[in-house]
């Protein structure tokens, strides 16, 4: 078995808290599920897991590229480079969603939660249509979104990178490589369903009241189950040192 | 880095390319079946009494289905390799077979919803079934194709870390979640409910009263693609593309080092503005909905 | 399999972990029994004994539709997709440690996974409860439930296509190749997509099993395309026997469909109601 030895007490706390920053990630990402899709809440019109993994992923490519790449990387420039291939995915995104409900659905922004839009100061309620919860990406949820994806981009980086400097010295580089990358994925996949339960599936960011009332419980939750992969995680390595 | 910056440049708009069809031909894909949210209002409407002949491919969200037809395309390709097939004949096989599970599953969830919606009596309609079902083979092989071939592209000459049914999975899912927040609001917002005015937006009282008639007899799922193929779907494959063409573009340019990282955030930042152009263009050119702002919903 | 009427949760249970569990040792099981044996009995007991592993995986898929079933009617408020996405995700993470904690007592592998992926899925469940506060009375049984099978499926499916389920085999013939990918993400769909596509008021356990059965099955037949690669005749088998299930499960799934469906028309005017 594994002795307790600081190297290890730091790595299960740095899974941790990349579980819990995928998490958090979630929280920023505007998402307003199927009501969106019909214009008929603010934020992009998808659910929140697939949202926040497939950005977190793309994050993953870029930041395992970068950490095959460049032997000196260090893990915030893998972190980095996860969140910058984050933060292109989820703008490119918002910003098509954005041309559709334009040009294709004909709504102007709006958000439901706040009065006015904190970062550009518009007034947002009187460009809601009526019956509807908000439509569209406004400026604010915009930034929210790419900070959240930079937040789950960054997470992605740091859980591989991690585990990469685990696993490497027991295993060839092309299994390490697999054995990591489905790890992180398992490990995102389960931190970002539990905010989604958390926030019952539609969020439009920072802004939004619900943002205060369920990240707390989110994180904390988040922190711990991360924290318990974590530890499997290295014990995976304890067994695969025999 | 691999190739040299020419090379590594062309590779990439060939990547740039191939995404750009593989998200158009996802949209579309999705659009056929009527999958993922805009599915809840085919869902919803037999139960609001609204009979319809619209497929409802109810797999999952578009992440997962995508995911799952081109992590297939992209195994059945690793084996085909290892048989030491042909590249490209091993990536169109791989994608075929993808398609046709993907098509298997898209009959098992038509079939089982409307059998599910038995007391609205909603008819199965095998024709919808049969017409359908190949449509969306159809598109989703050419998607698979794409995503595979960048994935195969990304792993041999690009040397990604990993392997072609990780890269596949990971773009499918990417597509899909990109499909679902660009091209579905198209079809859900507009196409479904084309008979409002336009720009007026939706009241969530007309939620499930869909569009049942076509220009020419009763709507099915090939209209709808028709209609989207417009713009929803051109508009999907522009966000694919320009995600895998800007997520590669600065490290491609720069190396691996924080000048790139820099450049990546100003994309973002540049996107961020044409954005609240956008934001300011349309709160100009339609103005608020200002009558409308002290009223309920009440309309049924 | 055949006379599945309404079951009740225990008896899935019991027959996901144990068919999941005999699927799983029977491809430990049948080659040392071959080597015991000699001539043609022995090598065609070493050539069917992966194929085993993907029977069990159908067992468990058939199980973690049904949990699926019961928790998903609750309402998630994210869509059924999600569970499928965090049984797998835990399930991964046990099957890992499972399989890789035991190192030499490679027979206690599974079991451990088993375990690991009960307690995290507890775990969840009880944070789902009690600290996000769903309100779901079976969150923590299912969480449980779904994760275990999630294990189940990963190890069964994978054991397929490496031909035992012990770790340095399975990194060697599952993840170097990528094919765990596969196993992740299809065993997901194939989880998920029971309830999903049976979604409705009409919805009947009856339809949903046969359906699991037929994305169980269809699972097996990609894992025997990817053994061909890995465990070359053996492959050919899951891939075989994959197909026949399958065809079995989805006329299966098309009875219950004409018998349960308003109607099934070849085509036709939409039927005229009062809207």
């Amino acid at each position: 078995m594994v002795a307790i030895d600081p190297t290890l007490l730091t790595n299960i706390f740095l899974i941790g808290l990349s579980g819990t920053l995928v998490c958090l990630a979630v929280h920023f990402i505007p998402v307003g599920g199927a009501p969106a899709a019909m214009a008929q809440a603010t934020g992009i019109g998808t659910g929140t897991v697939e949202l926040a993994a497939g950005s977190g992923l793309v994050g993953l490519i870029t930041a395992s590229y970068m950490y095959a790449y460049e032997p000196l990387a260090d893990i915030p420039l893998v972190m980095a480079a996860g969140a910058m291939g984050s933060m292109v995915m989820l703008a490119s995104t918002m910003f098509a969603g954005s041309l559709i409900y334009a040009y294709g659905v004909a709504v102007p922004f709006a958000s439901a939660q706040v009065k006015k839009d904190p970062i550009t100061g518009d007034r947002q309620d009187l460009y809601i249509s009526k019956g509807t919860q908000g439509q569209g990406i406004p400026t604010i949820c915009f930034v929210s979104g790419v900070v959240g994806a930079a937040l789950g981009g960054a997470g992605g980086g740091l859980i591989y990178f991690v585990l990469m400097d685990l696993y490497k010295p027991l295993l060839s580089m092309t299994s390490a490589f697999a054995v990591a990358g489905v790890f992180t994925m398992g490990v995102m996949y389960v931190n970002s369903v539990i905010p989604s339960y958390g926030v019952g599936g539609t969020i439009e960011g920072v802004h939004d009241p619900k943002f205060r009332r369920v990240v707390g419980k989110d994180v904390i939750t988040s922190f711990f189950v991360s924290i318990l992969c974590g530890l499997l995680a290295v014990l995976i390595a304890g067994g695969m040192s025999v | 880095m691999v190739l040299d910056l020419t090379m590594s440049m062309a590779v990439l708009a060939l990547l740039g390319a191939l995404a750009t069809i593989a998200g158009c031909l996802e949209d579309l894909e999705s659009d056929v079946g009527s999958q993922s949210n805009p599915n809840s209002q085919v869902q919803l409407a037999p139960q609001m009494g609204f009979l319809h002949r619209i497929f409802n491919k109810a797999i999952s969200g578009e992440p997962i289905s995508n995911g799952m037809s081109a992590v297939i395309g992209g195994t059945v390709t690793t084996v085909l390799l290892s048989q030491k097939f042909y590249p490209l004949t091993a990536i169109v096989i791989g994608a075929f077979i993808g398609a046709i599970i993907l098509g298997i599953f898209a009959t098992t969830s038509y079939a089982g919803r409307v059998a599910s919606q038995t007391r609205f009596k909603q008819p199965l309609y095998m024709d919808i079934m049969r017409y359908t079902t190949p449509t969306i083979i159809g598109h989703n092989f050419i998607m698979n194709f794409c995503l595979v071939a960048i994935a195969y592209i990304q792993f041999e000459v690009l040397g990604y870390p990993f392997t072609i049914p990780f890269l596949a999975l990971i773009w499918g899912i990417s597509v899909g979640a990109i499909g679902s927040s660009v091209g579905d609001v198209h079809y859900g917002g507009e196409r479904e409910f084309q008979n409002r005015e336009f720009g007026c937006g939706l009241n969530t009282a007309l939620s499930g009263r869909i569009v049942r008639k076509a220009e020419s007899g009763l709507r099915n799922s090939i209209d709808n693609v028709w209609f989207c193929a417009k713009f929803g779907g051109p508009a999907t494959g522009i966000a694919l593309g320009l995600t895998v063409f800007f997520s590669s573009w600065p490290t491609t340019l720069f190396g691996y080092t924080w000048t790139a990282i820099g450049i990546g955030v100003l994309i973002v930042a540049v996107l961020t503005i044409m954005n609240r152009l956008i934001e300011l263009n349309v709160r100009h050119a339609y103005g608020p909905y200002k009558e409308e702002k002290n009223e309920k919903e009440a309309k049924a | 399999m055949s006379d599945i009427k309404e079951r009740s949760p225990n008896e899935l249970v019991l027959f996901g972990i144990i068919g999941g569990l005999l699927g799983i040792y029977l491809t430990y099981i049948l080659p040392a029994l071959g080597m015991q044996i000699s001539g043609n009995v022995g090598e065609l007991l070493n050539v069917i004994a992966p194929t085993f592993g993907a029977l069990g995986g159908i067992c468990a898929v058939m199980w973690g539709a049904d949990a699926v079933r019961r928790v998903a009617k609750y309402g998630l408020g994210t869509g059924v997709p999600s569970i499928g996405q965090i049984a797998m995700g835990m399930g991964i993470i046990a099957a890992m440690f499972g399989l890789a904690i035991v190192q030499t007592k490679i027979l206690a592998g599974p079991i451990v996974a088993l375990v690991t992926a009960s307690i995290i899925g507890f775990i969840i469940g009880w944070f789902a409860q009690n600290v996000i506060k769903m309100k779901i009375p079976v969150m923590i049984r299912c969480m449980t439930e779904i994760a275990a099978s999630g294990t189940i499926i990963i190890i069964g499916f994978s054991a397929a296509v490496a031909g035992n389920f012990e770790f340095a085999n399975i990194v060697k013939l599952v993840f170097d190749n990528g094919v765990m990918l596969a196993v992740f993400w299809v065993g997901a769909v194939a989880m998920l997509h029971p309830f999903n596509a049976c979604l409705g008021p009409d919805e009947r356990q009856k339809r949903l099993l046969y359906l699991a059965g037929s994305t169980g099955a269809i699972t097996m037949a990609i894992m025997g395309i990817a053994a061909t690669m890995t465990l070359g005749a053996s492959g050919v088998i899951t891939l075989v026997l994959g197909i026949v299930l399958w065809v079995i499960f989805y006329k299966k799934f098309w009875d219950e469909v004409y018998h349960d469906a308003a109607s099934v028309v070849g085509t036709g005017l939409i039927p005229k109601t009062e809207a």
